[in-house]
């Protein structure tokens, strides 16, 4: 925990430092109160002293207190099956502009349940169809969603 | 009008077809995803939102709630039937609920939690109006500086009340109030945080957030590995627990009640919380605290019990005062806005009808649940047969499409899925992902009061100090955050000790 403690205190250091020289482009006050500028200031200091808080913090704690509570980026196998996940649904979001939503959610499921799942191209195929086509059902016709169309008006 | 009368007239409003209907359906949902390991309440009210765009206030957040405590209803099966809690409510109820599942008694286990469920919720809600009624007379005295103070104390209570690490809490609370600020700003109308991008300018949706964080996040970190689930079946006839277990667990019901409603009312400390304290007590007051873990009935009864006391509980300050507890609360509080209602002390005042008719739902929506889960428990554990590879394209697609009808615009999917990303990465570092709905939910609420009260006070920040109650609440909060900073630094000094030596 140690490690991904200190990258989120980085992280938030940096944001905060953004926070602060951007609050510094509005006003700071107007005529009786705080101007447009004043809470994201103080909210980039507060989130700053935070930041170095959990930064010193990290940096202090005994190795012996973090005996198993060491959180494991995902590698390998889980690693590959999240981006796969994130690229197929970048993908769905993309291409439902495109090609419309029925199409790019049969397309996503069927991804999903052949390559990242093993079924069989069958089953993943019959599972799509139904799938895509019952949330198109209910969203376009149950809860006039104004759907992405792509051929055929779909 | 008086208490009852009011009652009377939101169970005229809540009483049509449809209303029920949405008690029913959200009833349904709730159970399903108390269930599922892997979807918290929270994930799926902000699922289920894109379902209820169309409707009226009433009706839609009937569904809401009736999702938020039937989800602690259906949190005890998985507990009990493989030892895996559906939420963090349950997780005291694996303890018990499992061993006597083991034991051949996961009937009267379930029939139990039910039976405690209902109990918890329908006396909590009694209690909830005795509570929020006055409460709600009361903040009528509240200006925008003490509702300013007020949010600022209800945010360092959920921080100090409810996270595991009081400064990644914090962080996370002033991240969400970041992200508040971005769009037109309250003072002067001009764009702030937009950078030209026309999207921008009505600020960040939380729907955005929330379904990033909650549902992409959650289903990241779900997705990752492979869920395999064995129950442990029941048949039908077995679910009626017996008359020495309802007298057993009568004493663990009334104060897991009393427990749970209290917890509850507070900012931050949430189910969860009552649940660890109901069991905590049971034990304690027990003549043979050593069966407790080995399949006590008042070890399920208790927990189960003071978590859905602990729903009805969290109603009060988020009806009466606007101010949400806990990541749920603080979904259903983005909601009522988004419906056009205006949350805050006003609300019982300004909208008797919708509060009263919701009263009305939670005591109806009790008495569903226990149909619905007393008999039909084993027809509800029948979902865990549904593999997760089917459910979480279901649930990436409900996330795409419901952010995309927010504005039938793409942009807000991508942002959706760049907060999906980052939820992925909090939930595995343990930082609470409810501080930064609740800060993005009440930012702007909170500027606009420091503005509002800044203005009438003439500039002067003793504004917040020379009114009572504004003091008061501020009081607290300075207490509370001495409080905490004493315990860090002490702790800080002990370790530091123990490594010179």
């Amino acid at each position: 925990m140690k490690r991904a403690d200190r990258i989120f205190a980085l992280i938030s250091l940096a944001l905060s430092c953004w926070l602060v020289i951007e609050s510094l482009n509005y006003d700071y006050t107007t005529d009786y109160t705080p101007g447009p500028g004043f809470l994201p200031f103080w909210l980039g200091i507060c989130l700053c002293l935070l930041s170095l808080f959990l930064l010193f913090d990290s940096i202090r704690r005994r190795d012996a207190k973090e005996e198993g509570k060491e959180v494991k980026m995902p590698a390998g196998k889980a690693l590959l099956r999240l981006g796969l996940i994130l690229l197929i649904t970048a993908g769905l979001v993309f291409f439902m502009m495109k090609i419309g939503f029925v199409l790019a959610a049969f397309v996503f499921i069927a991804l999903i349940l052949i390559v990242l799942e093993k079924y069989s191209i069958v089953k993943g195929v019959l599972y799509s169809i139904v799938l895509s086509g019952a949330l198109f059902l209910i969203f376009r016709y149950w809860l006039n969603v104004d759907l992405p169309k792509g051929w055929c008006g779909l | 009008m008086d208490i009852l009368q009011s009652l009377m007239h939101g169970f005229s409003i809540f009483f049509t077809p449809y209303n029920l209907w949405m008690a029913v359906i959200g009833c349904f949902f709730g159970t399903l995803v108390g269930i599922l390991p892997g979807l918290g309440p929270s994930a799926t009210i902000a699922l289920l939102l894109p379902f209820t765009f169309g409707m009226d206030a009433t009706p839609a957040m009937i569904m809401i709630t009736s999702i938020y405590y039937g989800s602690k209803f259906g949190g005890s099966t998985t507990s009990i039937l493989i030892n895996v809690p559906g939420e963090g409510a349950s997780v005291v109820t694996t303890f018990d609920g499992y061993k006597m599942a083991l034991q051949g008694r996961a009937g009267s286990a379930l029939g139990i939690s039910a039976i405690g469920s209902f109990i918890g919720g329908f006396v909590g809600t009694i209690a909830l109006i005795f509570v929020a009624v006055p409460l709600a007379d009361f903040s009528l005295k509240f200006g925008p500086a003490e509702y300013f103070s007020l949010i600022l104390m209800g945010m360092l209570t959920i921080v100090f009340v409810g996270g595991k690490s009081i400064a990644k809490s914090l962080m996370s609370g002033v991240l969400g109030l970041a992200l508040g600020v971005v769009g037109t700003d309250v003072v002067q109308g001009a764009p702030r945080f937009v950078y030209g991008v026309p999207e921008l300018m009505d600020g960040i949706n939380f729907v955005v957030v929330v379904m990033g964080v909650f549902g992409i996040g959650e289903v990241l970190v779900s997705a990752e590995e492979f869920m395999k689930m064995d129950s442990i079946k029941v048949p039908f006839n077995k679910l009626w627990p017996t008359l020495k277990d309802l007298a057993d667990s009568t004493g663990a019901m009334l104060r897991g009640t009393a427990i749970g409603f209290f917890v509850g009312a507070l900012p931050g400390a949430g189910s969860t919380i009552a649940s660890f304290l109901s069991y905590g007590v049971e034990k304690s007051v027990a003549k043979h605290p050593e069966r407790f873990g080995e399949g006590a009935i008042e070890g399920v009864a208790a927990p189960e019990t003071a978590n859905n006391a602990a729903c009805s509980g969290a109603m009060a300050p988020l009806l009466a005062l606007g101010i949400p507890g806990s990541g749920a609360t603080a979904v259903m509080l983005g909601a009522l806005m988004m419906y056009g209602l205006k949350p805050g002390p006003m609300l019982f005042h300004t909208s008797p009808d919708f509060v009263w008719a919701l009263i009305a739902s939670m005591f109806v929506g009790n008495v569903i649940l226990l149909i619905m889960n007393l008999p039909m428990v084993p027809l509800f554990s029948l979902s865990l047969r549904v593999s997760y590879s089917i459910l979480y394209p279901i649930i990436i697609l409900i996330c795409v499409i419901g952010v995309y009808s927010l504005s039938t615009n793409v942009f807000d999917v991508w942002v959706m899925l760049l907060f999906g990303v980052a939820g992925y990465f909090m939930k595995k570092y343990d930082i609470s992902g409810a501080p930064l709905i609740i800060g993005l939910v009440l930012g702007p609420i909170m500027e606009h009061s420091l503005y509002r009260a800044l203005a009438l006070g003439q500039g002067r920040i003793s504004v917040f100090v020379t009114r009572p109650i504004s003091a008061v609440l501020l009081g607290i909060a300075l207490v509370m955050t001495i409080a905490v900073c004493f315990k860090t630094v002490k702790m800080m000094r002990t370790q530091i000790g123990e490594e010179e030596r």
